[in-house]
């Protein structure tokens, strides 16, 4: 019991300690979600750009993209 | 040789390197954070206030090695006009954002404990929000301007300028007389931080490393998918 509140309290500098790795925790994960989404959001309008191609037009970008085929692929993975 | 450094083998190595982070990143991080919260000893002078060190000094040391690379990578741009420089300094100045903010406020927690203050206008304190307005500087040039080549003319200005405050940032501790403590890590001559405290501090850094090449390869993955997007009639 003296272990683990002595790992809370930090012998009177927990206060500092849990509130910088918090502050860190938490800015790192916003940032990450932040990033992700707007990749998601990129890789979703790049996808329904190459939807709104007609058949040929679809073939061409595809066969002429790894890139375009790696974005189709991933993101029928994914949904 | 070249050919290896084409948008679309970039794009499926950095595809293969998020899977590789992703699939480390969390057993690095507990390992990271049970030596920095409970093995670690603490400070005979700081006690346990001394454990901030692990998130604040991996967070200064990044601020700082991004805008280095930034400055570099911007006077090769000005210089070959490299576009490819120009995407990923767009993609690293909000990592140097990210890192110099918190070495800035993980500094201020670990100052009221130790020095008795949350902030002083000292030079090394000073000169790190220094660095925190050039980032946003360079940052607000992204977002505010449309024209390409003036965005390049002006974050190179920006990133150029700037690193003139780098050295004042390393050597302020040693040129003027600082709150800060000086350098306990030294690359040539020995440093003064145990071994029981060093290695928790480079696990950490690692941590950092990995969050920061994490976030790098998303931020240019949605780069190269942007420019892709804008071209994809003409493939």
């Amino acid at each position: 019991m003296n272990i683990i509140s002595n790992f809370i309290t930090m012998n009177g500098y927990g206060l500092y300690v849990w509130l910088s790795f918090s502050i860190v925790f938490i800015s790192c994960a916003a940032v990450y979600l932040k990033t992700k989404k707007t990749l998601k959001k990129y890789e979703q309008e790049f996808l329904s750009e190459l939807q709104a191609l007609n058949v040929e037009e679809k073939n061409k970008a595809l066969e002429n993209s790894k890139i375009a085929q790696q974005i189709l692929a991933t993101s029928s993975k994914t949904s | 040789m070249f050919k290896f450094f084409s948008a679309t083998n970039i794009y499926l190595l950095i595809h293969k390197l998020i899977k590789f982070i992703n699939s480390i990143f969390f057993l690095i991080l507990v390992i990271g954070l049970t030596f920095a919260l409970v093995l670690s000893p603490p400070d005979y002078l700081q006690g346990d206030a001394v454990r901030i060190m692990y998130v604040h000094v991996p967070s200064a040391w990044i601020g700082l090695a991004c805008f280095s690379v930034i400055t570099f990578l911007s006077v090769l741009n000005f210089i070959f006009k490299i576009k490819n420089f120009y995407f990923i300094n767009k993609s690293i100045a909000p990592i140097g954002l990210l890192f110099t903010w918190l070495a800035i406020v993980t500094g201020s927690l670990w100052g009221q404990p130790t020095w008795g203050t949350w902030w002083a206008w000292d030079a090394r304190l000073t000169s790190m929000l220094a660095l925190m307005l050039f980032y946003i500087f360079y940052i607000l040039t992204f977002k505010l301007l449309n024209n390409e080549v003036l965005i390049i003319k002006i974050t190179s200005i920006i990133a150029i300028v700037g690193s003139i405050n780098l050295p004042i940032i390393k050597y302020s501790v040693e040129w003027w007389t600082t709150l800060h403590q000086p350098a306990s890590i030294k690359i040539t001559g020995s440093s003064s931080i145990h071994s029981e405290m060093l290695m928790p501090l480079m696990v950490m850094l690692l941590v950092f490393l990995l969050y920061a090449a994490l976030i790098f390869l998303m931020k240019y993955k949605t780069e190269i998918i942007r420019i892709k997007k804008k071209n994809i009639k003409r493939n």
